[in-house]
């Protein structure tokens, strides 16, 4: 008894906290995945470098002397014109196409590439990384966690709720799901369909690059590091149901818990096929996924 | 993409429809071009000019495989580096373990490239859309990262030592180290494989696929099993990625696991967007021009992904039909004023 | 590519009728290394370091009077690029030397491909103890240390410093990560460590804190990795983050803390001892002339690649002035048991495996400095001769 114990305790739970804080970051980088999915049908395979450019950008304003908490603030409304013009001058041009699915995922993937590519020219290859903001660690129940990491799983649970919010219960919120669940007639009804769309892939990108922020202190900021998150956050999207935020944050949390629960008892590096696995299993059985689109929920 | 898929799929019925049309021409211009091409680099003694471009024929394939899916059946595969990677570790365990002969290797890496395909299929084919290119993407992602990790396919290192051989054609024989009748045969095989994918796609398989492409739901009333053609066509893509992988060992006498990697299926997708989607010709002179470029811009600067990058983009956004898209036009006119004034100095 | 390969295809045969080998002809020297991708931090060291030597030997006169030209490629780190590149550098440009390969699978695609055109390569960089063992080639130096040599420093400092250890190992799950691990456990154990505990990691992990529940369980004196690059940023930062550094001595590869990736490590790093071939710290009027001017050069401090890409040139100069040619054959038998100055001293060619000899230090991170703690003659660490091929 007292073993099983000591296994909860010292094994199985620290296991369980350190994948919480994995999750939120899943969830955090998915969440804008989904939601401009969820609006636009348009799956934005640069949603890594805007995660990377959110960081860089953040490491620029460090060094100019921004305190962290500005950082949380300003780095997203730095993005958000960067995702208004992205959506304006490349999404719109390829939108009103019947094949968009494709035409706008192979579009972000282009540019996805090149800003990759820019980065490294403007910041280097080496890899870089501000330090933590909120030193030292705290004991629960026997069990250490760094105070960041709390601190990220609060910041992180909070911002996803925010979203919630803004997404279901408010006028805004209403306007985005009227025009992703029918255009023509959230359009006609007064909705502005075309500034709707813009500013839903803005905050999509808004939020990848406020994710820079909040995980450049743990996982440390190189160019290519939009390519580490990506694959997971699909995944979780697509498990999810495209489009769903429900779905990303329960597929989030429940997929990353897998990974470090199963990383205990099977070779960690069967963990990414086991997860890849469960997503397979899934469409099989709910093609689209476990939860609804944006606009039927 | 709608315009140039529409493309794709009438262009076998254009005004020019027949056993020659315009996409035909310019195949045989491509071939005319690289025979005289082959012909200058042998007088010249340019083995290595020969090399890359048989390189760029070898990937040309795995572009076609591409085309097949996402220009015919409206299918975008982000993992097809997946059965190229798998065709080449096949041929490349044939000629090293097994006996170096050119009919066993291909016909090895044929048999796993379509079983390998058979499975991919039936998995990738539950879904579409953007679910189809991100259920590709990660299946080819696993399968890369289990080569990286496995000792026995020479892990992360890959293999060497691979055998040059001779490749025996009936009373002919070449071999795979002399860049010129090596090329030729690539040219040749490669201009085999899209002769008869050309036909194909115009026989009524390729219709169909054109019908599921267009409208999917309608195609079991018109009494044709949708799923069972897809999933055909999802096999003969593998086989045909598969066969391309398999000549790559022959070439440069090694594999590596990097030829599974995304950067490969990436690549191959970038090549069918910028030489025209749905025409087959195109991603072939796309994978050459792609590459001369590659070889050039690589030599000049390290930041050749903005130039590939801000190509790749400009031709989704303004060349939907690719290179070969813009040049189709121009070419059907041509045909089509030939065929007005044949008409008119007939007696 | 027809079009744009026949003017260049002409400019050549025009280049082929006017050259000849006079005696100003330059020599001209390949380097297929990674300038963009994952190893582009190394590949900017390995150009550093052979451009400051060229811009040295031209000053000095060149080799045997003919001056010396390097010829940039970017192979990606990807071997299917490696070997693209090596091939048009070979063909086209007709370079007489090749060097600059990071990956050892690019090395190893390389080195075939130089025997197959009948020209001698180099690698500066890649420890990949297959490449001067089992997979050796004819055609193929190495010029730094190899992942044997490596462990042996740093298991004899272990040895010495804290003795029967405990020690708990944690690589990245690849070949090359397995393979150090296993090399340098053996290593260990053999001068009485005690093994209590062995973890591999997926390649290019996020978070390593699901790994600690494990190592704290262990309760180890030392622990062993053998990541690199992002992978060491993570890991080594993570473990500060949950105040694992305190009472553990981190040790490790070589490529595990380097120039490229110690300023994102920060404080992390500090205490960090690895078995290298190289130091800017070592106290040699040779070295600090060298460090000196390579800070002057680029703002930045050589690390064991810089450094062993810089006498990669003094050891081809050698080679050539020796042979009185740059020929192939006579080449590789002048560059065999060949001995030529470095910044970290005198080193040797072993003509057996084609594997160099070089004294081995253990050196520890102290306030991002790599300080030496300890020394290994060359003889000592650099085990048997295991190339069968030649």
């Amino acid at each position: 008894m007292a073993e099983t114990i000591d296994y909860l305790q010292f094994i199985l739970a620290p296991q369980a906290l350190n994948g919480l804080s994995l999750g939120v970051a899943v969830v955090l980088m998915a969440l804008g995945l989904t939601i401009i999915f969820g609006l636009l049908d348009v799956i934005n395979m640069a949603h890594g470098e805007f995660y990377a450019m959110g960081a860089f950008l953040a490491l620029s304003l460090a060094g100019l002397g921004v305190g962290f908490w500005a950082l949380l603030v300003l780095v997203p409304l730095l993005m958000i014109p960067i995702g208004w013009a992205a959506e304006r001058w490349l999404i719109q041009r390829v939108f009103h196409s019947r094949d968009r699915h494709i035409l706008t995922l192979l579009l972000t993937f282009g540019l996805g590439m090149i800003l990759e590519d820019v980065l490294k020219l403007a910041y280097g290859p080496n890899t870089m990384r501000p330090e933590t903001p909120i030193a030292g660690g705290t004991e629960i129940l026997g069990m250490f966690l760094p105070n960041y990491r709390l601190f990220l799983i609060g910041f992180g649970l909070a911002l996803i709720a925010a979203v919630w919010v803004v997404v279901f219960r408010t006028r805004l919120g209403a306007m985005v799901r009227a025009a992703a669940f029918d255009k023509d007639m959230a359009s006609s009804l007064g909705v502005p369909v075309r500034r709707v769309y813009a500013g839903t892939f803005a905050f999509g990108v808004a939020l990848a690059g406020l994710s820079g922020v909040l995980l450049a202190p743990i996982y440390s900021v190189f160019p290519t590091m939009g390519r580490d998150f990506i694959l997971m956050a699909f995944t979780v999207v697509i498990v999810g149901g495209m489009g769903s935020i429900q779905g990303a944050v329960v597929a989030g949390l429940l997929l990353t818990q897998v990974q470090a629960i199963s990383s205990l008892y099977i070779s960690p590096v069967w963990s990414d096929p086991l997860v890849f696995g469960i997503m397979v299993l899934v469409l099989m059985v709910r093609p689209r996924g476990l939860f609804g689109r944006l606009g039927n929920a | 993409m709608r315009e140039a898929v529409m493309t794709a799929v009438s262009l076998p019925r254009s005004p020019s429809r027949g056993p020659l049309n315009a996409t035909h021409w310019l195949a045989l211009l491509f071939l005319a071009v690289a025979l005289v091409f082959a012909a200058v680099a042998w007088t010249t003694g340019n083995g290595f000019y020969l090399r890359l471009a048989t390189e760029a024929l070898i990937f040309a394939g795995l572009a076609m495989s591409v085309d097949l899916l996402l220009g015919y059946t409206g299918l975008l595969s982000l993992g097809q580096a997946l059965y190229f990677g798998l065709g080449a570790y096949v041929s490349a365990l044939v000629l090293r373990d097994g006996a170096p002969s050119f009919w066993l290797a291909t016909g090895a890496a044929l048999a796993a490239g379509a079983l390998a395909g058979l499975v991919g299929g039936v998995i990738a084919n539950r879904v579409k859309g953007v679910y189809f290119a991100l259920i590709t993407f990660g299946l080819a992602q696993v399968v890369a990262k289990a080569v990286y990790n496995t000792r026995e396919l020479g892990a992360s290192d890959g293999i060497i030592g691979i055998p040059q051989i001779r490749v025996t054609l009936g009373p002919l024989a070449l071999d795979t180290a002399d860049p010129l009748s090596f090329f030729l045969f690539v040219l040749g095989l490669t201009m085999a494989v899209y002769a008869g994918l050309a036909y194909l796609m115009d026989a009524p398989f390729g219709r169909t696929l054109a019908a599921i492409r267009a409208n999917e739901k309608r195609v079991p009333f018109l009494g044709f099993n949708a799923w069972g053609h897809k999933l055909a066509v999802y096999v003969l893509a593998a086989c045909v990625a598969a066969l391309s992988g398999a000549l790559y060992p022959m070439l440069r006498g090694f594999v590596s696991p990097e030829l599974l990697f995304f950067h490969t299926s990436g690549n191959a997708v970038v090549t069918v967007i910028v030489g025209g989607v749905g025409t087959l010709i195109g991603p072939i002179a796309g994978s050459v021009l792609l590459t001369a470029l590659r070889s050039v811009v690589g030599s000049w600067t390290e930041h050749h992904l903005i130039v590939v990058g801000v190509i790749f983009m400009l031709s989704v956004i303004f060349l939907r039909k690719g290179l070969v898209g813009a040049l189709l036009p121009w070419l059907e006119r041509r045909a089509a004023a030939r065929a007005r004034h044949g008409r008119r100095s007939a007696p | 590519m027809t079009k744009a390969t026949l003017p260049a295809t002409a400019a050549l045969a025009l280049l082929g009728l006017a050259g000849g080998a006079s005696a100003a002809e330059p020599i001209r020297i390949g380097v297929v290394t990674p300038l963009s991708g994952t190893y582009a931090p190394i590949g900017q060291q390995v150009r550093w370091g052979l451009e400051l030597a060229l811009k040295e030997v031209n000053a000095a006169g060149g080799i045997m009077g003919r001056p010396v030209e390097l010829l940039f490629e970017d192979e990606e780190a990807n071997p299917a690029v490696a070997t693209q590149k090596a091939e048009k550098l070979f063909q086209v440009n007709k370079v007489d030397f090749l060097t600059g390969t990071v990956n050892s699978g690019s090395t190893l695609a390389v080195g075939q491909l130089a025997e197959r055109n009948d020209r001698l390569i180099a690698t500066t960089v890649s420890f990949s103890d297959a490449i001067t063992t089992d997979k050796c080639s004819p055609n193929v130096f190495r010029v730094n240390a190899r992942a044997g040599q490596q462990s042996a420093a740093l298991a004899e400092w272990l040895a010495k410093d804290k003795p029967q250890a405990k020690v708990y190992y944690l690589g990245p799950d690849y070949e090359m990560g397995r393979s150090t691990v296993a090399a340098f456990k053996a290593a260990a154990e053999k001068t009485g460590a005690q093994s209590t505990g062995e973890v591999f990691a997926p390649l290019d992990s996020k978070d390593y804190s699901q790994y600690f529940g494990q190592l704290r369980a262990a309760r180890p004196a030392v622990l062993y990795t053998s990541t690199a690059g992002n992978d060491t940023v993570r890991l080594l930062t993570q473990m500060s983050e949950y105040g694992l550094l305190r009472n553990l001595t981190v040790v490790g590869a070589s490529g595990t803390v380097t120039a490229q990736n110690i300023g994102a490590i920060g404080k992390a790093a500090d205490g960090f001892v690895t078995g290298v071939g190289y130091s800017a710290e070592l106290d040699t009027p040779e070295n600090k002339a060298f460090v000196a001017a390579f800070r002057k050069a680029y703002d930045a401090a050589p690390d064991l690649y810089g450094a062993d890409s810089y006498g990669l040139l003094a050891f081809y100069k050698a080679a050539v002035e020796k042979a009185g040619t740059t020929e192939t054959a006579k080449l590789r038998e002048a560059m065999r048991g060949l001995q030529w100055p470095t910044p970290q001293g005198l080193k040797t060619m072993r003509a057996g495996d084609h594997q160099a000899i070089q004294d081995m230090y253990a050196v520890r991170v102290t306030e991002g400095r790599f300080t030496i703690v300890g020394t290994v003659p060359g003889e000592a660490a650099i085990g048997p001769d295991l190339c069968a091929r030649f």
